[in-house]
């Protein structure tokens, strides 16, 4: 573990020279270190979310240090201790064991990308009393009466029960009419099956929707033209394609467009991340992807142009998905709660998270930074991300949009 | 005593390991020691299927898919404690074992490993599709202890211990009994184990049952320490993998191999992973991988077997000088060339009626009659392709005739599974030998002695007496490995003659060996005879044939073309031609 340990020093303390150089002040003191924890999966298939995540906690810790650091700790310094969750339940409930046995003095931490391993981390840190926000959504996370679990994002239930009333909005005020029939076409990941759910159950009937496809697929989608077959038969005005694997979405796109269907022939909208990832134009054109949507816990949006320029610039990441700016924002979020705890300890800082209310959130659509007794974020919105010309922008809620969304027109 | 001592290593280990553990207090140390004992409990179950039976199976994440999920959903929806819910898992493995086994040991070697790839595979979209992709445990802030959720990590590893030790304790006992010589006799021949009068199906049953159970148990109480159940993380491919990964890698085969194992890669890959991850993501996986493949290059048995033939071969050049006289004799009475023309007087022991199959279009056997008499010793040769072994495979069991009757002792037998008609009194001997290799002599008889011993004691008892009627009591500790092939032709002889047959098949028991030596194994098979065996036997070798045996049985294409006494038949110029052609009856003749 001391290696570990001499790792991350090296690595704060550059990041830390960083800091100090932006904020242009040439001797600081040295302050108190408090120490705040990012428990993500960086090896094995999910590294890449893991690294964008780092990313966004980096640069947070870096912003927060350089505008002084938490002032009721008298200017105290953030530290990130970065943890590999691996790539299994057992691997990140593993590392879940090593965070809090081995860095006692953490006061908060986040993670863990994928629910899965954000279930198996938090029966860790529930146990040893360190809060934890993250930016998974699934129900379950917040349905287990845990008190030190924090969820910024919208539950996957309450993503879809926002998500598809403003969509239908979207396309009734585009294209003058409400759509009628939907196809539904997923894998059958945790996340999926839970926003289907909700669907099925719900919403799809209250917004006057008739399911024509449904098509359930276990990851890797091995050949879409059974799937995208049935689609062109049945000619829905709607089809919802919800893949959780970079490839799956290639797959399914490059058929649909292969088909016919593309080019908003069916005005085609997903559930996740996935599909507006940078990896997608590594395997698939601009042109495959325009006019395509997605709803979204959260997305770099209107009022973040200086945090995408940076990221841009230091990473080399052409936009910021939820992956990094809801990091990003979780570190404020437990600079805030340490400003409002006082004083540098896991108890409180839990604590200084229930009991927080400070306005109108900058870094998480919609709502507040408070939580309910469940620990969901009160009002957690949605944004919707739709590509235009080679990038997925945020085209909703006005008040975030970067630019005005097009519904395909037949 | 025997048996008091044997336990004592296993108890002093966990003793051992538990007083570690309690020294233990970084949680985080705790939960790996937590996970060894479960990953060696696991790799223990797959041990007691495939090492022993040399099944090899790739799909033992589902039994322990069923034990977690099992677990998990009973207090999920039935708010069951997990002290009961372990148990039932256990049942609920035992049956999944049964149902699997049953039609997939109808499969041999590499299909049989691939058939049992696909069970956790399906299984595992069986649960997803269930809707169960992510299960939590229920936490339990009322009655921690009742359903087994410990503030304190020490108890885990105790319970994790407990288990190990009692799947060891098992283990051991399955190993020196009766259950386990039979599972080591399938591993190393299933034929030779089936004729030696082992039901092999049920054997194999047993085994996987038991197997399942063991697993199913701690995937429950994996589910326990984990908190968190996917289908990926209980029947993913990467958990019927830990489990060939530690057993493999410690030793297959052997109590100590998958604990061995366990204990060595499971905190190595967490080490690894706690120390590089980090800094290099996924170098721990490159070196664990690399650490596995020298590990199985340089022991490809595992750790343990290449310790202990270390060991041996240090021991050994003390050993040696010890017993300075190797080489084995049989001391049996010499040839009596006199004691032939036994036959024909006896009661029938056995009687071949038209006796017919056939391959496809090929007639292997075509209507074969003869009749074996009490302690006469049959020859049947016949130039190859002759049919012969077939023949043999359609006495003993091996192969169901297509037509016509084997009749034992006036019984017809013809369509009985072998390890049956073993027990109605015929033993036979292979053309191809099959000794168990690492089992010492004694113990390779034994394997066949169960066939007629209620008791283990008298299995060893009538083992020996085996033994000794061949001649090799003075290497009776020897291991099969490192044994001639006149002495391996002894023991398999001696194999077949622990059962105690009435009837003896013997499969060309003098191919391969020396004319010195060939005349010892007749000389022993002679006195068999004069014992009360009564003897078929096939031979190429006519020269050793003819002062060997009573009368002959001549096949050619799956016929029989003559029969009667040696003299007789070695100048009927249908067996010459049989055997050298048209152009050599002439010279015979002369």
């Amino acid at each position: 573990m001391k290696k570990t340990s001499n790792g991350l020093t090296r690595r704060t303390v550059l990041s830390g020279a960083a800091a100090v150089g932006l904020a242009g002040v040439a001797h600081a003191q040295t302050p108190a270190e408090i120490k705040v924890g990012l428990i993500v999966p960086l090896s094995g298939i999910y590294t890449r979310p893991g690294q964008v995540m780092k990313m966004g906690a980096e640069m947070g810790i870096e912003h927060i240090n350089a505008q002084g650091g938490i002032k009721a700790l008298g200017g105290a310094k953030l530290k990130l201790v970065v943890i590999d969750c691996g790539d299994t339940t057992e691997k990140a409930k593993n590392a879940a064991q090593r965070m809090v046995a081995q860095e006692p003095d953490l006061v908060a931490a986040t993670g863990s990308y994928l629910s899965s391993f954000t279930l198996a981390v938090t029966e860790v840190t529930e146990r040893a009393e360190l809060p934890v926000l993250t930016l998974s959504y699934s129900d379950l996370l917040t349905d287990r009466g845990f008190k030190y679990i924090f969820q910024t994002a919208a539950t996957a239930s309450r993503q879809s029960e926002l998500g598809l009333p403003t969509l239908m909005k979207l396309a009734e005020n585009a294209s003058g009419k409400k759509p009628k029939t939907v196809a539904m076409l997923m894998d059958n990941t945790a996340t999926s099956v839970a926003t289907a759910k909700a669907l099925k159950e719900r919403l799809f009937a209250q917004e006057g929707l008739q399911l024509v496809v449904e098509e359930v697929w276990t990851p890797p989608l091995s050949d879409a033209t059974p799937l995208i077959q049935k689609v062109r038969s049945t000619k829905p005005d709607l089809l919802l394609f919800m893949p959780n694997a970079v490839s799956d979405a290639k797959l399914g796109l490059e058929k649909i467009s292969e088909f016919g269907l593309g080019q908003g022939k069916i005005p085609t909208v997903s559930f996740s991340i996935t599909i507006a990832e940078p990896d997608m134009l590594q395997s698939v054109s601009p042109e495959t992807v325009q006019g395509i949507m997605t709803i979204v816990a959260n997305w770099g949006s209107k009022g973040h142009e200086a945090l995408i320029a940076e990221l841009k610039a230091k990473y080399k990441e052409p936009w910021m998905t939820q992956n990094v700016i809801s990091t990003y924002g979780d570190m404020w979020l437990m600079k805030e709660a340490l400003e409002k705890a006082g004083k540098a300890d896991r108890n409180a800082v839990a604590q200084a998270f229930r009991t927080m209310d400070a306005g109108p959130s900058k870094y998480y659509p919609g709502g507040q930074l408070k939580f309910d007794e469940k620990g969901r974020r009160i009002g957690a919105g949605v944004v919707i991300v739709q590509w235009q010309s080679g990038v997925p922008v945020t085209v909703y809620p006005p008040e975030l949009a970067q630019a005005q969304p097009f519904w395909p027109k037949k | 005593m025997l048996r008091t001592r044997s336990f004592l290593p296993p108890l002093l280990f966990t003793l051992a390991y538990a007083a570690l553990s309690l020294g233990v207090t970084n949680s985080y140390y705790q939960l790996i020691l937590t996970l060894v004992p479960v990953w060696a409990v696991f790799g223990l179950s797959w041990n007691l299927l495939s090492g022993y039976t040399g099944l090899i199976s790739f799909g033992h994440a589902a039994f322990f898919g069923i034990g977690a999920y099992a677990t998990a959903l009973g207090q999920i929806y039935f708010d069951i404690s997990p002290w009961l819910l372990i148990p039932v898992a256990a049942v609920l493995g035992g049956i999944a074992g049964l149902l699997i086994g049953f039609p997939t040991f109808r499969l041999q070697g590499h299909y049989f490993a691939l058939a049992m790839l696909a069970y956790p595979l399906a299984i595992l979209y069986v649960f997803e599709w269930l809707g169960f992709q992510e299960v939590t445990l229920p936490i339990k802030r009322n009655a921690p202890i009742a359903y087994m959720q410990f503030s304190d990590p020490h108890i885990y590893t105790l319970l994790g211990l407990a288990i190990m030790l009692a799947t060891i304790v098992l283990t051991q006992v399955i190993e020196r009994s009766r259950f386990g010589m039979a599972l080591l006799a399938i591993k190393q021949n299933e034929a030779a184990a089936e004729a030696a009068g082992i039901n092999t199906l049920a054997w194999k049953l047993r085994a996987i049952t038991l197997s399942g159970a063991i697993a199913a148990t701690i995937g429950g109480f994996y589910a326990q320490v984990l908190l968190v159940v996917t289908p990926q993380s209980v029947f993913g491919m990467l958990v019927s993998a830990q489990a060939l990964t530690v057993a493999m890698f410690g030793g297959v085969g052997t109590v100590w191999g998958p604990v061995i194992g366990s204990v060595i890669l499971i905190p190595l890959a967490e080490v690894l992973h706690a120390e590089a991850g980090d800094r290099f993501p996924g170098i721990q996986g490159v070196i664990f991988g690399f650490a596995i493949v020298c590990v199985i290059l340089l022991a490809p048995e595992g750790l343990f077997w290449k310790l202990r033939d270390l060991l041996r071969k240090r021991m050994a050049p003390k050993a040696a000088a010890a017993d300075v006289p190797e080489t084995a004799v049989a001391n049996v009475t010499a040839l009596k060339p006199a004691s032939q023309q036994r036959a024909a007087t006896g009661e029938i022991m056995l009687e071949v009626k038209n006796l017919s199959r056939s391959f496809g279009g090929l007639k292997a056997v075509q209507n074969v009659s003869f009749k074996l008499h009490q302690n006469e010793i049959l020859g049947i040769i016949g130039p190859n392709g002759a049919g012969k072994t077939t023949l043999f495979n359609l006495l003993n069991g091996f192969l169901k005739p297509s037509e016509g009757e084997v009749l034992i002792g006036g019984r017809n037998m013809s369509g009985q599974r072998p390890h049956v008609i073993c027990e109605a009194g015929i033993g036979r001997t292979f053309q191809v030998m099959r000794p168990f290799l690492r089992m010492s002599i004694l113990d390779n008889v034994v394997v066949g002695a169960y066939v007629r011993a209620r008791s283990d004691e008298v299995a060893r008892k009538l083992a020996s007496d085996a033994v000794a009627r061949v001649g090799l009591s003075a290497v009776a500790d020897r291991l099969a490995g490192e044994l001639s092939t006149k002495e391996l032709r002894l023991m398999e002889l001696a194999r077949a003659i622990a059962g105690q047959p009435r009837i003896l098949l013997l499969d060309e028991t003098l191919a391969g060996l020396g004319h010195g030596e060939a005349d010892e194994v007749v000389a022993v098979i002679q006195q068999l005879a004069r014992d009360g065996t009564t003897i078929a036997i096939i031979e190429h070798t006519m020269q050793a044939m003819v002062r060997l045996v009573d009368r002959f049985v001549v096949l050619d294409h799956g016929a029989v073309i003559t029969e009667g006494l040696p003299e007789v038949v070695t100048r009927d110029n249908r067996v010459i031609e049989a055997y050298l052609g048209k152009k050599w009856v002439g010279h015979a003749a002369n």
